[in-house]
């Protein structure tokens, strides 16, 4: 990972609410959050479906136009003051003319895949309390970063219910 | 011009309009509202006057989108009016004054820090449009202008126009900002 964040010659810096990309651009870059916290949806007649967040020591990427060279159709934003280091397909792509670094590139797509495998599960989980054990389970770290909102958006049910079932946890404890 | 690079500069800059009415939206209301002078405009008369147009040209371009039969064509070509207006909207070095129409003017308007979300809610809808507008031709559709409905323009012209309209009156906000401070 180190290595990868040293490909970085620019370094960005987006204030609360500001947009790292939108809905149809071609971004192709990978972003290394050195600090702050960004929320990545969907928009659909105004209504924002939250697919993933990025937080401290994440990378983020599109990774639909990372692949293809064609637009995205999400929309990334800052949910608080966020600096990012960026890392051009270009610098990426002349690191993963080296073997090892080949090798190291297709275990992070396996992490992903896998990733993306509990996240179609949490999206499929009808219970609303299933889905918060499953990701709390899964990445304690997010509720530390991100507002509740925002999570409450990310599993698909009311801020309310959130709140419900964290103070419910809570009380078991 | 390729009509993807029109539509994807058009994407580009209207994020960078958005982080850059965001960062309004922390400042002090007091120098939001801010005039120079009686008839001269305040940062938020600034954005209504853009909020008015858009209410113009979003509608208008939305339907014909929706309506249309057309096929994309790779090469956009400026019609020669239509490519004069959008030129002529673009700040110059110095301070260009134009005139305003009476029913696009926002002066005393009773304004709000809403006017802002308004604004902002309309470029996201700019975002999704410019989206859409990638499986249509932007030669052939025209779009009305907010000047007479017989004087039309094509829909790339459209864009070009509609988006320098709204980089003219940033450049505003940022002298008004200047001289507030």
């Amino acid at each position: 990972m180190k290595e990868i964040i040293a490909l970085s010659e620019k370094t960005i810096t987006l204030n609360r609410n500001e947009y790292l990309k939108v809905k149809g651009s071609v971004d192709t870059n990978i972003y290394f959050v050195e600090s702050g916290s960004l929320k990545i949806f969907v928009l659909d007649d105004y209504e924002e479906q939250i697919i993933r967040f990025g937080y401290k020591d994440n990378l983020i990427v599109s990774l639909d136009s990372f692949l293809t060279n064609k637009p995205s159709v999400f929309f990334i934003q800052a949910i608080k003051k966020t600096v990012l280091k960026v890392i051009t397909k270009e610098q990426f792509d002349e690191y993963l003319k080296n073997d090892t670094h080949r090798i190291l590139w297709s275990s992070m797509l396996e992490s992903l895949v896998l990733q993306q495998i509990e996240r179609e599960i949490d999206i499929l989980t009808s219970s609303p309390k299933e889905r918060y054990k499953r990701v709390l389970q899964r990445s304690p770290q997010l509720f530390q970063e991100i507002p509740n909102r925002y999570i409450a958006n990310y599993l698909r049910m009311s801020p309310e219910t959130l709140s419900r079932l964290k103070s419910v946890d809570l009380n078991q404890e | 011009m390729k009509s993807e690079n029109l539509i994807q500069a058009s994407i580009e800059q209207t994020r960078q309009t958005i982080n850059e009415i965001e960062k309004l939206k922390n400042k002090d209301l007091r120098s939001l509202i801010w005039k120079q002078a009686p008839t001269s405009w305040s940062v938020l008369e600034c954005i209504e006057h853009l909020n008015l147009y858009g209410d113009h040209y979003l509608p208008e371009i939305e339907k014909t989108i929706k309506n249309s039969k057309t096929e994309v064509e790779t090469e956009f070509k400026s019609g020669f009016l239509g490519n004069y207006f959008a030129k002529s909207m673009l700040p110059k070095e110095k301070l260009n004054k134009m005139k305003t129409f009476k029913d696009k003017n926002p002066l005393n308007a009773n304004l709000d820090i809403t006017a802002i979300d308004r604004f902002i809610v309309q470029q996201i809808k700019l975002i999704d449009l410019l989206d859409r507008a990638r499986t249509v031709n932007l030669n052939k559709l025209k779009i009305k202008t907010s000047i007479s409905p017989l004087l039309k323009f094509r829909l790339g012209d459209t864009f070009q126009f509609f988006i320098n309209h709204i980089i003219r009156h940033l450049k505003q906000i940022e002298r008004i900002q200047a001289t507030y401070s």
